[in-house]
């Protein structure tokens, strides 16, 4: 979704509290933060002003703040009480990505969550060098010793940080999240990193902890990393692994920024300026894409690369995917037909990265095809192949084209439209990889449909 | 001659009245103290100048005469107005005792003082500023339409203050269900029919009041649709008093009241770390402090400050 854009969404309560319908990207929010609908409403100031609007039996309006993984949100939000529940108008919604002041200062469930089930716990100053050690599991307890032996050596001295010879220890947002070993003993450890606040906004050191990596997963803080990132691949790449993490957040700060001066939010401006920001929007979206596009080349062309084979249900993604490009959908008036619920089509692949591959399909689809048009997600099993295609009634794609839409940076002489000429070549890379294939027919002025195959479970 | 028959119980009574008014005297002379130190060792005179004083008493008797007519009307009474006249000074004194609602009216007073001297000396329109009139140009019809709501009800909100009227539906949401609930409490359910026309009074008013339209509810909806560009209200003669106190509140994390209380003399601190905090840089915070104060001394080393540092500062502070 943009940052900065203006949604007007619409949503219903009942007497209970509980969310009865909701507009995206409200839902998207609920759900983010552990709700669901319908469902009681699980966004804490939300609730507490739909709880107040219905004891006050007052129409209220206030600002909601609230924050998914990685974006802390705020919205005008109307409430207007009847005898069946609220009746909820929400306008003016807002997503910035959360700053690192924001990140510093709400990352506290998370750590609270971290510190429950960590092996070792140690507490570092600002350059990272151990202070103390205050806890340790037993499998720990070898490091934890050598630690309080030597405090005052950076932590990363007693451990050894998979995929990477960097001299350590590197800044600490590049470390946490990383997978650490020990030596030749058994057993891989999560790294998290929760910086401590000091004078004046600097960090006066952090919390360590070392999470056992059979303990479950653990909630990512950086949400971008979800889909298609590189960071839990093993991978010596600089890009991936140094230069992305490093990328996302100014970029995305260009983004809302020039997304608010785009839509005249700073008050009127003439229409050229406008442009202008508009243009530093698109420009840096082609750059966020091509950042991310980038870390996953570098990540499946990395030597043993390995997508995780799993049953899986295409029917399910195809679904999934339309819900994650609802909105932009509904922005361009596109109507996204996928297989009915109770549709099942099993095959085997990694799950994320079929994923993965629709969304770069869909989204294809959504950014070259005439508004108002329908594009259809058709799911098929044939023998010991399952497929899923992406059809769109756009332009289609000539014999030559498709001869080589699939090749790395190809982008067919479109420019300046957020695609970086990396994505359907990664896609089908990835389709090979699970031992599948992405293959596209198409006649010019026809649509083109483009059918991921993989082996049906 | 003495009562032979006095009994356990008029005892006990009689001692008890007695301990109830010693203790509201106690009090009284308790917080004079307090008082009068204030105003001997503060020069800060602005926050209880008489002007001030009697404005926030007019605006609590306001809102008590509003609800008395609404009760009056609700029975049936010709002539609410006059009933509601003669009754409304003891429900105005319950509400001097709310502190929400007494500093509520104290800040709406310092409000509209400070946008006078402000008109006064720096020629700062108070109710249109250029802020406000780029956004009623704005192409985005719904922002237009909010910013010509603000207009009027800037409009009204200087005129009101003149009268020392605090209309019920300008009250945030919060204070009216305050209001409403010292109203009850004040006319009790001993008389069966008079709670009865009070609750009646009571749902209409309910139901009428729509916070969204209300002066407050648009200047905070406009300025939360700025979103980044809010930054913009922080200049006073920009943006005027109105969008700049609430600029300032939802950017420092404080009520919007206590915001207002901080433009005064004697919180030239509090006010610069705000800024600060709403991430102004050093040297645009201290034009605006000294467009409030040009007398007031800032602090020293006041730009070494970061936005982070500002906005743990004032939290602690608000403790």
């Amino acid at each position: 979704m943009n940052p900065g854009a203006v949604i007007v969404a619409r949503a219903r309560s009942d007497r209970d509290e509980r969310l009865l319908s909701a507009d995206e990207p409200l839902a998207a929010l609920q759900r983010a933060c552990g709700g669901s609908i319908p469902g009681i409403v699980a966004i804490p100031q939300l609730l507490e002003l739909v709880r107040k609007a219905g004891h006050y039996r007052m129409k209220l309006a206030r600002v909601v703040h609230a924050r998914d993984e990685t974006n802390a949100i705020s919205a005008w939000v109307e409430v207007s009480p009847d005898d069946e529940g609220c009746a909820l108008a929400i306008s003016n919604w807002r997503a910035a990505p959360l700053t690192g002041a924001e990140a510093l200062g709400g990352d506290d469930d998370l750590a609270g969550v971290a510190a429950q089930c960590a092996d070792l716990h140690a507490r570092l100053d600002a350059r990272q060098q151990v202070l103390a050690v205050s806890r340790a599991g037993a499998s720990l307890e070898p490091v934890a010793a050598m630690m309080r032996e030597a405090s005052g050596r950076p932590w990363t001295d007693f451990v050894d940080v998979a995929g990477s010879s960097h001299r350590q220890p590197l800044h600490w947002r590049l470390l946490d999240g990383a997978e650490i070993t020990c030596g030749e003993g058994p057993g891989r450890w999560v790294a998290r990193l929760f910086p401590l606040g000091g004078d004046r906004g600097a960090v006066a050191g952090f919390d360590l902890y070392l999470v056992g990596i059979d303990a479950g997963p653990l909630p990512d803080p950086d949400g971008a990393k979800s889909i298609g990132d590189p960071a839990d691949d093993p991978l010596d790449g600089v890009l991936g692994r140094d230069l992305a993490p490093a990328l996302r957040q100014p970029i995305a700060r260009i983004i809302a920024n020039a997304e608010t001066i785009r839509t005249r939010l700073a008050g009127p401006l003439a229409d050229e300026y406008a442009g202008y920001a508009g243009d530093i929007a698109e420009a840096a979206r082609l750059l966020q894409g091509l950042v991310e596009d980038l870390a996953d080349l570098e990540a499946i062309e990395a030597p043993g690369f390995a997508p995780a084979p799993d049953r899986i249900d295409l029917a399910d993604a195809a679904r999934r995917a339309a819900g994650i490009l609802g909105v932009r959908a509904r922005e361009r008036s596109i109507v996204v037909e996928v297989p009915g619920e109770g549709v099942e089509v099993p095959a085997t692949g990694e799950y994320r990265r079929v994923l993965q591959v629709l969304l770069n399909l869909l989204g294809n689809a959504l950014r070259y095809s005439p508004e108002g048009t329908t594009v259809r997600l058709e799911v098929k099993l044939r023998g010991k192949r399952a497929s899923v295609t992406v059809a769109d009634e756009g332009p289609g794609l000539t014999p030559e084209q498709q001869a080589k839409v699939f090749d790395k940076f190809e982008r067919l002489g479109r420019g300046g439209d957020g695609g970086s000429g990396l994505g359907l070549y990664i896609s089908r890379y990835l389709a090979r990889a699970m031992q599948g294939d992405l293959t596209v027919t198409s006649a010019a002025g026809e649509g083109a449909r483009f059918t991921l195959e993989l082996p049906a479970a | 001659m003495v009562e032979s028959g006095f009994s356990l119980a008029d005892d006990t009574a009689v001692v008890a009245q007695f301990a109830n008014r010693l203790a509201g005297s106690d009090k009284a002379l308790d917080d004079a103290r307090p008082i009068l130190r204030h105003l001997l060792v503060n020069d800060d005179h602005e926050l209880f100048s008489d002007r001030i004083v009697a404005a926030v008493r007019a605006q609590l008797r306001d809102i008590a005469f509003q609800l008395v007519a609404g009760v009056e009307t609700a029975a049936g009474n010709p002539e609410p107005r006059g009933a509601a006249e003669d009754a409304c000074d003891s429900l105005a004194l319950a509400f001097a005792n709310h502190p929400l609602l007494l500093g509520h009216a104290h800040a709406l007073a310092l409000e509209a003082a400070l946008a006078e001297r402000l008109a006064a000396r720096l020629g700062l329109e108070p109710v249109l500023s250029p802020l406000l009139q780029e956004l009623i140009a704005s192409p985005d019809a719904a922002t237009s339409a909010s910013a010509m709501n603000l207009l009027a009800a800037q409009a009204r909100f200087g005129q009101t203050q003149r009268r020392g009227e605090l209309p019920l539906g300008e009250l945030p949401g919060d204070l009216l269900h305050a209001a409403l609930i010292v109203m009850r409490t004040w006319i009790g359910a001993d008389d069966r029919a008079r709670d009865a026309h009070a609750a009646t009074a009571e749902r209409a008013i309910r139901a009428d009041y729509d916070e969204a339209t209300s002066r407050l509810g648009l200047l905070q909806r406009l300025v939360t649709g700025m979103g980044g560009g809010a930054i913009a209200a922080l200049d006073l003669a920009h943006g005027g008093i109105a969008l700049f106190a609430t600029a300032l509140a939802l950017g420092s994390g404080h009520e919007r009241d206590r915001a207002v209380l901080a433009l005064s003399e004697g919180q030239v601190p509090r006010v610069a770390l705000a800024l600060l905090a709403c991430g102004l840089k050093p040297a645009a915070a201290e034009a605006q402090v000294v467009a409030l104060h040009p007398d007031a001394p800032l602090p020293p080393e006041f730009d070494s400050l970061g936005p982070a540092s500002a906005a743990r500062l004032l939290a602690g502070a608000d403790r």
